[in-house]
């Protein structure tokens, strides 16, 4: 199970969450939120300054690329984790 | 003299407003959705609160409520007032997203760069195996994406 996590920072300041929060997964850099919007997430001006963001959500798919699971909004650690073994 | 009724609707009132307020933040991670049911029993409860009140006004020799009504009326404005506010902050978080791909559908390819500047794409992740890390190196079962607001 490999985790992914996007968002439209920019990669710089994707880097500085990595070092921050000591992440180990990868962070990936959508700040043309071509992908955010693919799934669409996009909150228009949502973030600080007035920056498009995303909207928070958990998807989980399987060796296909199908969605098995979704969710929208923050989701613990656990309830993903459960999901996942159901793969 | 008989002893004053209760006036029920006033307290039934209050008590669906708290109820929607509650059932809504309860519910609301698991759909939007849910907005509008929550808005319905705010509806009910105003009704209520509104009948509790005229017949207090109508009738104050039989019906309480002279503290009760407004005091209620006043705590349930409130409830909705936090309640159209979480509902503000949560079109906010999360968008109605009905584009979204659904349980069952495949979802759409991507191809992003990770902090290290490295290419990330849905379908390697998806081909690789996940590298040995203790246990056996296995076909990966799968990729868990997760989208976030963003470093703040």
């Amino acid at each position: 199970m490999k985790p992914v996590a996007i968002s439209a920072d920019t990669n710089d300041e994707s880097q500085k969450l990595v070092s921050v929060a000591k992440i180990t997964f990868p962070l990936l850099s959508d700040s043309q939120t071509q992908v955010i919007r693919s799934y669409d997430l996009l909150v228009p001006k949502g973030g600080q300054d007035n920056r498009d963001v995303s909207g928070i959500a958990e998807f989980l798919l399987d060796s296909s690329g199908q969605v098995r699971w979704r969710h929208f909004g923050e989701e613990d650690a656990e309830r993903l984790v459960k999901e996942a073994k159901k793969l | 003299m008989a002893a004053k009724r209760w006036n029920w609707r006033l307290w039934a009132g209050f008590g669906l407003s708290i109820a929607a307020l509650a059932g809504y933040i309860f519910y609301v991670n698991e759909t939007r959705a849910v907005f509008w049911p929550a808005l319905l029993v705010f509806v009910v409860a105003a009704v209520l609160l509104i009948s509790g009140a005229k017949r207090r006004s109508r009738e104050p020799e039989v019906y309480r409520g002279k503290i009760a009504g407004p005091v209620l009326t006043g705590l349930s404005v409130l409830v909705f007032a936090f309640f159209g506010f979480v509902a503000y902050q949560v079109s906010r978080v999360f968008p109605a997203a009905k584009g979204a791909p659904q349980v069952g559908q495949r979802s759409p390819e991507f191809s992003l760069v990770d902090a290290n500047g490295q290419n990330v794409a849905l379908a390697q992740l998806l081909s690789t195996p996940i590298a040995n890390s203790g246990g056996a190196a296995g076909a990966t079962k799968g990729v868990l994406v997760v989208f976030y607001r963003g470093y703040w």
